[in-house]
């Protein structure tokens, strides 16, 4: 904190240039946290970090009312905790929204809140970690998902919708169909929550084969959700040990936000207190970023970036590049410093080639995605200066 | 853009807003809860606000340079119409006939209304309407994640259920506002051509019962099928508002026969013609004009000679003649398959090409 504090004493520029996330400090409990929920009281014992949420703005999406109303969106403050016993880990995350949002009844226009949890499966090298939007080639994430869905109506209970069939196609009378109708509905209410792997946008894939043991919960108060996470430290997909990086989604249904839509924090540092191990990614991803963000600007111009992303004050809107407006919020400094020395170190999937033909940002080369960005092989100087101004591109915190 | 493409064309000559169509497609298909709302055939009048309300304004497609454009997600209760049932059960004990929800809106509200004055120069026609299973889907290019496709073999337009994740983004960029929001599942459904009745050598449930015999169904690349032959020898069925950009595969032969005005006194306007060349070109682009000389040509020259090849079509005959779908077409993709009977889409089915995508070595460690 004392870094961070010296860090917003500079200039504006430099101070937020600096910010970074501190780490969530897990705490060991004796106690089964598979039995957690969002309004337990062992939470109140445990310190929460607070961490931030940007408009994810990636990508331009189709729809005309939700753009309209998530045009200027701001960034959140969350507060997140975590603990963890022998087998398993429970996440929480606290962040403020004006209106409980729920999709229910047969509406075709009506979103719920949300929330996810991010983890990547490989997280050995910090400046190689997956791309924070759902991962990217080669670097997988799991994410979990809980919706505020009021239910989903799938007739097995599965998540399988393939042979679902209404009362009136059944031959059936009276008291059949009552008990017919009892059976569907007992069996068929399901919560809205998820599990995915996932190694980029469009990539993103629903683990519907029970290899994936998690549970969910929201709860709603005092303007706020609170939404825990609850998995185990290893299984199939991944082994969490000492410290290990995680991110956090939040969907705002008032705001129609589904999808893209949404507010993302970057990757945030979790250390499992009492374990050994994790110590440099957790001091890679809480360091405050160096460089002369001024100069950065100046060298963002010079090399015009702007040309084909979006970066606010010197660029419109385009669907060439993935836009910049918030990518000082969500990406860490190794991924910006990345993608400018190697442009096809991580490709974002997340554009349609049929919505955007004629502006392609990567093509395919053998199955494989070549941005068509061109490396940018600059000195360590400017490019410590590029990230640093880079880091400033973020909504404001409401 | 797929291998092959199945195509219907629709006589809208011969259309009678019957709405046979629409039962055949709501008794087939209305199988499954959250349907309720949805039809996936339509008629609607035109002019007309049509189904969804005014669906032509709501956005999607494709602008010149190709860029898909932002849409509107319908809302249910106020541009589809809540569906509403009748107390049938209760009449018997003397109640009053009513509906179970207070109706607002819902498809054909203003059906037959059209426009102009009565009787001067009023009109109206039908357009039936399902999904255009286009060459150049909105919904599939704003889909985000990858769960519309086209089928290789025949190019259906089909949604993934298994991956769909409810976003809606389909919808808004529809240009035809043909896909809909199940809101029990929470995910997109749409028509699917009727593809398992399609692979067995039916048509389509609404070509199948369609009265007027306004539908022919077959693939655009079979030179001795009547699609064919109305749509690129004849060149007397059109997309509609193919300036939305997605290469429709529902084709349309535009109304030509309409009655003339009246005057003040009644009298018929000779050479007139109720329907507004506008209109026709708003909805089926400048190549009407060629279109409908074209039908006026031959039909003047069945009346002359007694011989026309596109009248004949036209007047369709033989109903199992409008109909060319090549059911060895799809069992020898079947064969290819190992299957005995209709090729799979796992897709479709159950996303099962999504099962154990990914399998991975967990990263140990120390």
């Amino acid at each position: 904190m004392n870094k961070l504090t010296t860090a917003l004493l500079a200039s504006s520029l430099v101070a937020s240039a600096a910010f970074a996330e501190d780490a969530v400090l897990a705490q060991k409990t004796d106690r089964d946290v598979t039995q957690l929920t969002p309004t337990s009281k062992a939470w109140e014992y445990v310190k929460a970090t607070t961490i931030h949420l940007y408009p994810q703005t990636t990508v331009t999406m189709n729809d005309k009312k939700a753009n309209a109303v998530n045009k200027d969106a701001k960034a959140k403050e969350a507060r997140v905790k975590a603990i963890y016993d022998n087998k398993n880990i429970a996440f929480l995350l606290e962040w403020p929204d004006g209106t409980k949002s729920v999709q229910k009844g047969y509406r075709s226009d009506v979103y719920g809140d949300g929330f996810a949890v991010q983890l990547p499966v490989n997280y050995k090298d910090p400046k190689k970690l997956p791309y924070i939007g759902m991962g990217s080639d080669g670097r997988p994430v799991v994410i979990h998902l809980q919706k505020a869905v009021e239910a989903v109506y799938e007739p097995n209970g599965n998540g399988n919708v393939g042979d679902q069939q209404v009362v009136l196609n059944k031959n059936m009378f009276g008291d059949e169909v009552k008990a017919y109708e009892a059976k569907v509905a007992k069996l068929a209410v399901r919560d809205y929550q998820r599990s995915f792997i996932s190694e980029g946008f469009r990539s993103m894939t629903e683990i519907k084969d029970g290899s994936e043991k998690f549970s969910a919960d929201m709860s709603y108060g005092n303007k706020a959700w609170k939404g825990t996470v609850v998995r185990p430290l290893k299984d199939a997909y991944l082994s969490l040990k000492g410290g290990f990086p995680v991110a956090f989604a939040a969907w705002d249904g008032a705001k129609m936000n589904r999808d893209g839509l949404k507010l993302l924090s970057t990757w945030i540092p979790v250390k499992l207190v009492g374990q050994s191990g994790g110590e440099k990614l957790v001091s890679e991803l809480s360091a405050p970023v160096k460089g002369d963000a001024e100069n950065g600007k100046n060298l963002v111009m010079q090399n015009g970036c702007m040309g084909c992303h979006y970066i606010p004050g010197m660029s419109e809107p385009g669907y060439m590049a993935p836009g910049l407006a918030n990518i000082g919020g969500y990406s860490t400094a190794a991924y910006l410093r990345e993608s400018m020395v190697d442009p096809n170190a991580v490709v974002v999937p997340g554009y349609n080639r049929n919505a955007h033909p004629n502006t392609p940002w990567y093509n395919e080369v053998d199955g494989k995605r070549q941005s068509t960005m061109p490396p940018y092989p600059l000195d360590d100087k400017s490019l410590d200066d590029m990230v640093a101004y880079l880091k400033t591109l973020k909504a404001e915190v409401k | 853009m797929s291998k092959r493409q199945l195509a219907m064309v629709m006589d809208l000559n011969k259309c009678i807003g019957c709405q046979t169509c629409t039962v055949a497609c709501k008794t087939q298909w209305t199988n499954r809860n959250g349907r309720e709302y949805m039809y996936w055939n339509n008629v609607e009048t035109y002019p007309g606000t049509g189904y969804p309300k005014n669906w032509m304004e709501l956005g999607g497609g494709f602008d010149a340079a190709g860029d898909l454009q932002a849409g509107v997600v319908p809302n249910i209760e106020a541009d589809y119409g809540v569906p509403w049932d009748y107390n049938h059960d209760e009449l018997q004990f003397g109640e009053q006939l009513k509906p179970n929800v207070d109706p607002t809106w819902g498809p054909n509200w203003d059906e037959d209304e059209g426009t102009g004055n009565f009787p001067s120069d009023n009109y109206f026609f039908y357009i039936p309407r399902i999904c255009n299973h286009c060459t150049n889907p909105g919904c599939l290019s704003a889909c985000p994640r990858d769960a519309i496709f086209k089928r290789d073999q025949d190019g259906v337009v089909l949604v993934d259920l298994d991956r769909c994740q409810g976003y809606r983004y389909c919808i808004a960029g529809c240009p035809y506002k043909k896909i809909y929001f199940n809101p029990k599942i929470s995910k997109s459904e749409k028509c699917i051509l009727c593809f398992p009745r399609v692979e067995k050598g039916l048509p389509p449930a609404c070509a199948q019962q369609c009265v007027g015999r306004i539908r022919f169904v077959g693939f655009l690349d079979d030179e001795e099928g009547q699609v064919y032959k109305l749509v690129h020898k004849y060149k007397v069925a059109l997309p509609l508002r193919s300036d939305y950009g997605t290469q429709p595969n529902v084709y349309y032969v535009p109304p030509t026969e309409a009655p003339p005005k009246f005057d003040a006194e009644g009298r018929v306007i000779e050479g007139s013609n109720r329907v507004p060349i506008e209109e026709l070109e708003k909805l089926f682009g400048k190549e009407v004009h060629q279109a409908m000389k074209t039908l006026r040509e031959e039909k003047e020259k069945r009346k002359k000679t007694g011989e026309s090849e596109l009248m004949d079509i036209l007047i369709a005959y033989q109903h199992s003649e409008m109909f060319r779908l090549d059911q060895d077409y799809y069992q020898s993709i079947a064969k290819k398959q190992g299957l005995s009977l209709a090729p799979i889409d796992n897709r479709y089915m159950q996303g099962k090409n999504t099962e154990n995508k990914y399998k991975f070595k967990v990263v140990e460690y120390e």
